[in-house]
């Protein structure tokens, strides 16, 4: 899959494609000198780290409920989930890392989860063996739970975080809150600046240039 | 260039403890005139390349900020209640870097108004607070808020607001793009009779001082600049003042007593090094520009037998009088994608509602801008009766384009018992006696942030968003903008500093950051803390020629 412009590492190649832009145009010199003097110039950089692609906090029972969880918080479809984007990569390294504090009380929470899960249910199965209607049911009961916003939470972050960190695969996230990772933009930014005629000055003011 | 260093044992004529906004400026004025100068850094120094786009690890794990597991913060909202200590973030954050909070700050560059230095005067009392006039006048910062805009860089359009102060001379830049916030909070603003103008940003909007204009990444506030198109402290002031060849920035040197003699002079400052080992700096004259939180710790953790509740605090104020910025604001959904991630963050301001207007029957006012969020916080935040899972949550993700906040930036009232002071059992990870923070909303403050939402919703209706979205005030537990814990007065027995940032109690120790400041101005407190330090140097080194230290 082509990738979309590191916002970092390629800063230099984001540049080149969009110099025959009118402001890149006009400011090149400014742009090139800032990046030359921000190590923009293609070597490696914390960004480009090699994301995790396999467990290493999480049992792969524990995984598998919280990936479940996971992708009816944010589900796939005709545009992608939480699955899609390997957000269980990004809840594992950051329980064994970053948010290892929290590691204790999540683990907690989800024995708690899938203990009244099958006490509710009358079986054994795990959260992420039963049917969806079945797994999309029980979420409505235990939603107001802090260990339910603690998913979600996670979710969110593995969703959108950079791709380092083991979530927001192939910039998955990006894609489906509709940012394009770059380093480098000019006008226009969006539908309302495109046709900006410029400020116009007030009554009884005057506006001073340089 | 070879940086200059120093021993230890030399002893420099100057210390400065903190490299921010003001840190960096005194030092760079400092050392312009001849003197040497050690700057005092905590955090470590990074290059343009060290700064990374990373939300996650910038916004939710102290990237570059104060670290509540290292430098851990107590907060309480009475003196009766015992403190806890703060986890997850702390109540006052800075960053702890060299360039201090000017390197992650927004670079929203607004000067105070008159009204702003006399307001207790033309107000009177206010039940609860303590609103007094500065011993100084918006006449006589005024030229050094022109010094800010020329020597730090900030873009504008000066004399676009009917609301602005006088000024003598325009901005050196021009303002930046209009971004679809800034277009659509204009279009809201003007319809309500209102007068939007462009934002005066520190960001360079063309080459300025051999640093190059913004590459509009989208990531100003909380995030260094690698571009170097922000005018922080680092990249600005700092080398200039390195290019003089008699100052040096010690970074990762974490200050946490001054040394004081039997005269009751200053000596230097204890600090811990890189290697976190007590190290003492002699010098003849001490600055300490380490921001509204870590001055009075400072200075709260250098009580000796002579200063027993601190050093100079005779008047009992160090700490006490702690401000934010208390505002109100509004989300809102329009039709068609804006992309606030790129950009810098503000276009377009307004000041209509600057002065407080006693007709409202409260005290309060403040300004509005068009801004956005970062996508991580934005999509921890769902509205009220939006689900917060599911496909319906999903949509509401694939929204995140379509989205804007017009924020409003406000007064927070100065009380006695808004503090900080010293915790009496948490110690951070070096062992220095942690800050404990006492803060509690003056009622008026409350009262103009949800004055303030309101008006933000109007504007926002009138620029046609389809889907507005405001939180009801909540009780402020901390902020960025930390103010008027060491406040300046002519009275030694009501304020800290005089009017020339000299300590009242101590001839040869200085002051100058957001703790300076008597009152909390409308919000965007960095050019003004910037202007108090170029002023607060030019005094500096007439005492200094004239031997008055």
């Amino acid at each position: 899959m082509e990738q979309s412009i590191p916002s970092r590492r390629q800063f230099l190649a984001a540049i080149g494609n969009l110099a025959s832009a009118g402001w890149i145009a006009m400011h090149w010199p400014a742009i090139a000198a800032a990046a030359e003097h921000g190590g923009h110039s293609g070597h490696a950089s914390p960004d480009t780290a090699a994301p995790p692609t396999t467990l290493s906090t999480l049992s792969a029972a524990e995984a598998a409920d919280i990936d479940a969880i996971a992708n009816l918080i944010v589900p796939g479809g005709a545009t992608p989930g939480a699955r899609d984007a390997r957000v269980i990569y990004f809840i594992d390294n950051a329980l064994g890392s970053f948010f290892a504090a929290q590691l204790p009380a999540f683990r907690q929470g989800l024995t708690d989860f899938k203990t009244a899960f099958a006490a509710h249910l009358g079986t054994d199965k795990s959260f992420a063996d039963v049917p969806e209607t079945q797994q999309i049911a029980w979420l409505h009961e235990v939603e107001q739970t802090p260990f339910f916003a603690a998913v979600r939470r996670l979710v969110v972050l593995g969703l959108i975080a950079l791709p380092k960190y083991g979530g927001n695969h192939n910039d998955l996230g990006w894609k489906l809150i509709g940012v394009v990772d770059s380093h480098v933009w000019e006008p226009p930014f969006g539908y309302y600046d495109q046709d900006y005629a410029g400020f116009v000055p007030y009554p009884g003011t005057k506006p001073n240039p340089i | 260039m070879k940086r200059k260093t120093y021993k230890p044992s030399e002893t420099v004529d100057f210390i400065v403890v903190g490299s921010g906004a003001s840190g960096g400026i005194m030092a760079r004025e400092l050392s312009r005139a001849g003197h040497s100068v050690v700057v005092m850094e905590q955090g470590p120094r990074l290059e343009p390349e060290d700064f990374e786009h990373d939300e996650l690890k910038y916004r939710y794990l102290s990237g570059i900020t104060n670290n509540p597991a290292t430098n851990p913060q107590s907060f309480r909202h009475h003196e009766s209640e015992k403190a806890e200590r703060a986890t997850g973030s702390n109540p006052l954050t800075y960053a702890r870097v060299v360039g201090g909070s000017s390197a992650h700050f927004n670079a929203n560059f607004w000067r105070l108004h008159e009204i702003d230095f006399i307001e207790g005067s033309r107000l009177g009392p206010i039940a609860g607070a303590s609103l007094v006039d500065w011993p100084i006048t918006y006449a006589e910062l005024e030229p050094y808020y022109t010094k800010v805009e020329w020597e730090v860089g900030v873009s504008g359009l000066a004399g676009a607001s009917p609301f602005d102060p006088w000024r003598s001379k325009p901005y050196p830049m021009p303002p930046l793009p209009v971004k679809s916030s800034g277009v659509l909070f204009e279009r809201g603003g003007r319809k309500l009779g209102l007068h939007p103008f462009p934002a005066p940003m520190a960001i360079n909007s063309v080459m300025y001082k051999g640093r190059p204009p913004c590459a509009q990444c989208g990531l100003c506030g909380g995030y260094g600049c690698e571009v170097r198109a922000k005018s922080s402290s680092v990249w600005t002031v700092i080398p200039e003042a390195e290019a003089t060849g008699r100052c040096e920035v010690r970074s990762q040197s974490y200050v946490f007593r001054i040394g004081m003699n039997k005269a009751g002079r200053a000596t230097g400052v204890h600090y811990f090094d890189h290697d976190r080992k007590a190290q003492f700096q002699k010098a003849r004259a001490v600055v300490v520009c380490a921001n509204g939180s870590e001055t009075p710790k400072l200075l709260l953790n250098s009580a000796t037998n002579g200063h027993a509740h601190g050093l100079a605090n005779s008047s009992g104020a160090v700490g006490r009088y702690l401000m934010f910025n208390k505002g109100g604001g509004a989300q809102a959904r329009f039709e068609h994608p804006l992309n606030e991630y790129k950009g810098a963050n503000v276009t377009r301001i307004i000041h209509d509602f600057y002065d407080s207007d006693p007709k409202r029957g409260f005290y309060g006012g403040g300004g509005f801008d068009a801004r956005s969020g970062g996508p991580l916080t934005w999509g921890q935040n769902v509205p009220k009766g939006t689900p917060t899972w599911g496909p319906e949550f999903k949509e509401y993700l694939e929204s995140y384009t379509f989205w804007m906040t017009c924020s409003g930036h406000g007064t927070s009232l100065p009380q006695e018992t808004n503090r900080v002071d010293i915790d009496p059992e948490l110690k951070d990870d070096w062992g220095v006696p942690a800050m404990r923070v006492t803060y509690q909303d003056h009622p008026d403050d409350t009262k103009h942030a949800a004055w303030q939402i309101e008006r933000a919703k109007e504007i926002m209706d009138a620029a046609g968003a389809i889907q507005i979205v405001a939180e009801p005030v909540r009780e402020a537990r901390g902020g960025v903008h930390l103010l008027g814990t060491c406040r300046m007065g002519n009275n030694p027995a009501t304020s800290v500093i005089d009017k020339y940032h000299r300590t009242h109690d101590v001839k040869n120790l200085f002051l100058c950051d957001g703790s300076s400041m008597v009152t909390s101005g409308r919000g965007q407190p960095t050019q003004t803390i910037e202007a108090l330090a170029f002023r607060a140097a030019d005094h500096i080194n007439k005492f200094a020629r004239a031997n008055e230290i």
